[in-house]
Parts: structure tokens; C-alpha cells; sequence
């Protein structure tokens, strides 16, 4: 097994004409890391993928493995493999003669093609489909095949444009983790690019979150979801309450806002936020709990929406000044009684380190 | 609300009606000729009369003997043949250059391709044969087939491009991820998906060019004689009833093909 190649992104700038597609894009990734580029459509994931697999080429940057410039390597010799949304296997050969193309194309000898096309359709466990076209096989099954097409010819860099966006949602746990298997196993270093949050929640080593063409931040899926660098990353992983207020008092750990509800909330403070602010604070819906009794930092407000998701119910609660948020609520036993609508409840935030303040846009 | 119902009843079948009287009138006129044609070469008579006072293959027999004919038909496949290859050739070239391109020369370039089936293909035949004269020389096979390729490569160039317009780019961008040459990525990906679109223009083209006249008729000489114009010859000439069987042939011999092409290809889906 080796460790897998690293791919660096050097200040990589694209322009198609006047639009600026990506800009200042600086991103390492190591040996064998699987790293998420998630952002909304049209945030320019798509196109650091086709820079990076040399089907344009970046108006200014650089894109290096191994601590070499791959930038004069036109998509055939960058030996960057792709997985694509739609899986593109070429529909008028077999599984077999799919999987054997990239090996034919690399000049292997005629009698390891065979072994190998075994060996790469028992690996995502396709063996007896070998014969099958793909317009036989399942969403899932052609992906394994584009999978083990891929991978067949040992690729540097794996992308993953969108995989699993066209399988449904169970079919689509299972690939991921069959995915995630095969890219441990391989030590192959990727790129899944994706806009859903979930799939790069569960997949990623680190994710990059994307808008507007630039990075907004790098981290673990963990602190991209519990400490956000910004207002757009906070609200684009994960659902979250954003309420308005000021900046009333602030040191190195702690802060306190007044809201525009009239009443003061302690939040974990930022640098280079200060007293006087226009702030919004962020409270995540799972991290608030709902009291009968008046607590210390805590706002007051109405039932206005009940709905029971299950596992937990979803409040909908109706604060002064016009301000609504959601908490949601676990529910621990069966026949837990719910909130009744118009009910007066508290809502205190679990943690101060769960609400969070960014500046005012 | 009952006179209501009874309006849109009525539209609701008079609107089929219309349309299947329409259809059929139109499949009448469609067919109608080419039956009264393929009845009458089998007439017995000496003269062209429908219906025919009696049937035999005599005119059919009367062709194995018809040496100009012969000629002549041999002539219109050679020309047909070459018209295709190169029809084939440039009109994949041509579309696979414009698919790829996003420049906007392109549309002008595509409508100078297409303008052949717009423009009077008369007044092209006639300037043909003017241009090959200044250039000095004479109308000759080779001038023809060249003549006829220019008003056949419209249509292998639209079936083309409408083949690529529905070939998944990804499966490009697979092909060289993978390793492949732009050569290995033709060959193997572009070619077979676009195969049938090809096909379906060539048998277009080998049509268009067999029953050419307006081109052959200022491109071709008494050598160089082709079936369509010949065949109009006799028939201004001496009505003569073997024409009536060499349609019938053509008639039928088109048939066979069509059904080929349609078992092989779809070809009416490729001209969608």
C-alpha cells in the first residue's frame, strides 16, 4: 500500500473572460487525505476540479504533486482519476472493456489486462457483472464500475465530482462508506466535490468550504460545524438561528450582546469584534433547550410550530422585535408530552460556547 | 353547460378528423405515384398505359439487354459511391471541428455547409460547370462527383452533428482521464457513439447524389452519362417502357435498403 500522492494548490486564479471563476485558491493536501471542496453552485468547486485534471488550464497559479509543477500535462498524462456525476462509462462496451480502457490506453501488456480487470471488478465486488452492459446495472453498481475503471490504472489523485448525488438515500450511505473503504485501502489521495453538506460531513478528512470562488476555510468536519470562521460557513453547514443585536462588553473569551429582542446573551467572543458592534449571534437549533422558568441568558418567547421529526421535535418559537428561531428538542422517552402552541417558554442556549457572534453584513 | 360539452365534444373529434383526412391525403399523394409507376413496369404493352391490360417481367428482362442504360446506371453508382466516401469524410470532419468549437465564425461556417440545400441547386450546377470550363477543363467523373459532394455534405454534416450534440462530453473527459490520445479517444469513444448518425447522413447522401439531376445536368456529358438524366431522355423521346422498370428497380432496391438501414441503425431516429 503506498501513501498516496500530495497535491498542492498554489495561488490558483481562473477567469473566463470578466467572470472570476476562482481566485487565490491555496490548498495542501497530504499523502492519502480524503479533502471535501463543498460550496453552493456556481461557487467554482467545479473548476478547480477541471484545473486540476488539466481540462483548463488556470489563468494564474500553480497545481504541483509531489512538489512538482504538473501544470505543461495535458488530462491524459496527469494520471488524475475522475469519477463523475453520471458515472460516464462509455455505454457501447462491457463492464469488462470499460474497466480494461485506461489499461489499454496506458500500453499494458495484453496478458496482465485480464487479471487486473478481475482483480479491480472483485475489489468493488462487480466480478460477476463483468459481461453486463452498463445500461443493465443499478445507479449503484455502474458507480462501482466507474470506481474500479478508474482506479485500475493507479491514479495520483482521485476526484469525486458530486458521486453520489444521483442514488438514493440509502443506496447512498452504503457507496459512501464502500467509497470510503476503497480510499482507505488504496491510500489514494482525493478530492470529493460536493454540495451537500452531509457527504462531506461524513467523508472528509478536512472539508474546504467554498463561496464565491474562494476558500472561506479549511478544517475537520468537526470544527467546520462547532467553530466557523465565518457567518457563510456557519450557515451553510447545519441549520442555525441568526438573531441581530450589539456589542455591549467583550474580552479575550467571553462576550455579551444585546439582542434586538431587548434582552443580553453571553456568546463566545471573536477577535476583533468590540463593545459598540453591529453583531449577529448563532445559535444552532440542537443546542438550545427550552425551560418553563426564567433563566439567566435566556430569551422569551411563544410556541408558534410543533413539528414532531421523530428522534426529536422541531420547535418554532416566536421572540419579541419579530425574531423567530428553532430549537429542537430530543425526545428521551416514548410518550414525552410536547409543547402546546402559544405556551411562554424560555429558550437558554446549552453552552456559551454554542452561541456564536460574527459581524453584522 | 350542456351546449358547452357538446362544443368541446365536438372539437375533441373533429380535431383528429381533420388531421387523419389530412394525413391521409397526404400518404395518397405520397404513394399513389410510386404505385402507378411499379404497376405499370410490369405491363405487357408497348406503351406506358396504367393500369396495364396485362403483367409480365418483359421490360425487366428487356434492361440485361439496355447497354446505354446499363451505362449510364453504372455511371450514377460510381459517382454515388465516391460522393459518399468523401461526403463521409469531410462531413465528420467538418462536424466534429464545429461540435467542439465554441467560436462564432462557427455559425458562419455552418451556414455556408448548409447552403447548398437552400440555394438552387440549378444555378450551382450551371456555375459549376462555368468554373470547370475557366479553369480548362472539361466536364468530367471526377468534376462530377465533386460537384455532387458539395450538395451531399449537408446532409452527413446535420445527421453528425446531431449525433455529437448528444454525446455526453464526460465520456471524453473519461477517455482522456484514463490516459487515452485524442486518436484512441476517437476511434474508440467518439466513432461508435456517432457511428449510426454517420451512417444514416451516408445513406442520405448515396441517395441525394444517385438521383441528383440539377449538378449532373450541366456536369455530365454523353460519356459520362448518369441513370436520372438519361432516364429522362428516353422518356422525352420515345416513352419508352423501360424507364417504367428501372423505376420499379430503383423503387425497389431503395425499399430493401431502407429496411436494412432501419433494422441496422434506426435511421429514421437518426433524422429526428
Amino acid at each position: 500500500m503506498h501513501r498516496g500522492h500530495q497535491l498542492r494548490l498554489e495561488g490558483i486564479t481562473h477567469r473566463f473572460g470578466e467572470f472570476v471563476a476562482v481566485q487565490g485558491i491555496d490548498l495542501d493536501i497530504a499523502g492519502g487525505e480524503i479533502i471535501a471542496l463543498l460550496g453552493p453552485s456556481g461557487c467554482g468547486k467545479s473548476t478547480i476540479l477541471r484545473i486540476v485534471s488539466g481540462f483548463i488550464s488556470q489563468t494564474q497559479g500553480r497545481v504541483m504533486f509531489d512538489g512538482e509543477e504538473v501544470d505543461h500535462l495535458p488530462p491524459n498524462r496527469r494520471a488524475v482519476g475522475i469519477v463523475f456525476q453520471n458515472y460516464a462509462l462509455f455505454p457501447h462496451m462491457t463492464v469488462r472493456q470499460n474497466v480494461a480502457f485506461g489499461l489499454e490506453a496506458q500500453k499494458w501488456q495484453r496478458d496482465r489486462i485480464a487479471p487486473r480487470v478481475d482483480e479491480m471488478l472483485s475489489l468493488v465486488h462487480m466480478r460477476e457483472f463483468a459481461e453486463r452492459m452498463p445500461r443493465e446495472l443499478s445507479g449503484g453498481q455502474q458507480q462501482r464500475v466507474a470506481l474500479a475503471r478508474c482506479l485500475a490504472v493507479d491514479p495520483k489523485v482521485l476526484l469525486l465530482d458530486e458521486p453520489f448525488g444521483a442514488l438514493d438515500k440509502n443506496l447512498r450511505l452504503d457507496m459512501q462508506i464502500e467509497v470510503k473503504r476503497l480510499q482507505r485501502e488504496y491510500g489514494i489521495t482525493t478530492i470529493l466535490v460536493t454540495h451537500d453538506q452531509e457527504e462531506a460531513l461524513s467523508m472528509a478528512d478536512r472539508i474546504a468550504v467554498m463561496s464565491r470562488g474562494c476558500i472561506e476555510q479549511v478544517s475537520s468536519p468537526t470544527e467546520i460545524y462547532d467553530q466557523p470562521a465565518t457567518l457563510f460557513v456557519n450557515q451553510f453547514v447545519g441549520t442555525t438561528n441568526i438573531i441581530p443585536g450589539e456589542l455591549i462588553e467583550s474580552d479575550a473569551t467571553a462576550c455579551r450582546v444585546r439582542l434586538v429582542t431587548g434582552e443580553t446573551l453571553e456568546a463566545t467572543s471573536r477577535p476583533g469584534l468590540h463593545a459598540g458592534a453591529k453583531v449577529v449571534v448563532s445559535i444552532r437549533p440542537e443546542h438550545m433547550r427550552l425551560q418553563d422558568e426564567f433563566v439567566p441568558n435566556c430569551m422569551r418567547g411563544s410556541v408558534k410550530a410543533v413539528l414532531p421529526l421523530g428522534p426529536y421535535v422541531l420547535y418554532e418559537i416566536e421572540l419579541g422585535a419579530g425574531a423567530t428561531i428553532k430549537v429542537s428538542a430530543p425526545r428521551r422517552a416514548a410518550g414525552d408530552s410536547l409543547r402546546a402552541l402559544g405556551q411562554m417558554v424560555h429558550a437558554a442556549p446549552a453552552k456559551v460556547a454554542a452561541c456564536l457572534v460574527f459581524p453584522s453584513q | 353547460m350542456s351546449q358547452r360539452k357538446q362544443t368541446s365534444d365536438w372539437e375533441a373529434q373533429s380535431v383528429p378528423l381533420i388531421f387523419g383526412v389530412l394525413t391521409t391525403v397526404a400518404i395518397v399523394f405520397l404513394i399513389a405515384p410510386t404505385l402507378i409507376v411499379l404497376v405499370t413496369s410490369f405491363t405487357d404493352s408497348q406503351s406506358l398505359k396504367f393500369p396495364p391490360e396485362g403483367l409480365s417481367f418483359r421490360w425487366y428482362l428487356a434492361l440485361l439487354d439496355a447497354d446505354q442504360m446499363q451505362r449510364a446506371a453504372w455511371n450514377s453508382l460510381v459517382v454515388a459511391f465516391w460522393t459518399t466516401i468523401l461526403s463521409v469524410v469531410l462531413g465528420t470532419a467538418a462536424a466534429i471541428a464545429m461540435a467542439r468549437s465554441r467560436n462564432s465564425w462557427i455559425r458562419v461556417a455552418d451556414a455556408l455547409f448548409m447552403s447548398p440545400l437552400v440555394l438552387p441547386a440549378l444555378a450551382f450546377g450551371f456555375a459549376a460547370l462555368i468554373f470547370v470550363h475557366q479553369i480548362g477543363f472539361r466536364p468530367n467523373i471526377p468534376f462530377l462527383v465533386l460537384g455532387h459532394v458539395i450538395v451531399c455534405v449537408p446532409f452527413v454534416l446535420r445527421t453528425t452533428i446531431a449525433a455529437l450534440s448528444q454525446l455526453d462530453s464526460s465520456l471524453l473527459d473519461a477517455s482522456y482521464s484514463l490516459g487515452a490520445s485524442w486518436w484512441m479517444t476517437f476511434h474508440r469513444v467518439t466513432l461508435p457513439l456517432i457511428g449510426r448518425g454517420i451512417g444514416a447522413g451516408a445513406f442520405l447522401a448515396f441517395m441525394a447524389s444517385f438521383d441528383n439531376v440539377p449538378v449532373s445536368l450541366f456536369l455530365a456529358d454523353e460519356r459520362t452519362e448518369v441513370l436520372p438524366i438519361h432516364l429522362w431522355q428516353q422518356i422525352e423521346t420515345n416513352l419508352d417502357v423501360r424507364t417504367a422498370a428501372v423505376s420499379g428497380l430503383i423503387i425497389i432496391i431503395t425499399l430493401i435498403l431502407m429496411i436494412i438501414a432501419e433494422r441496422l441503425a434506426g435511421l429514421t431516429r437518426q433524422l429526428r
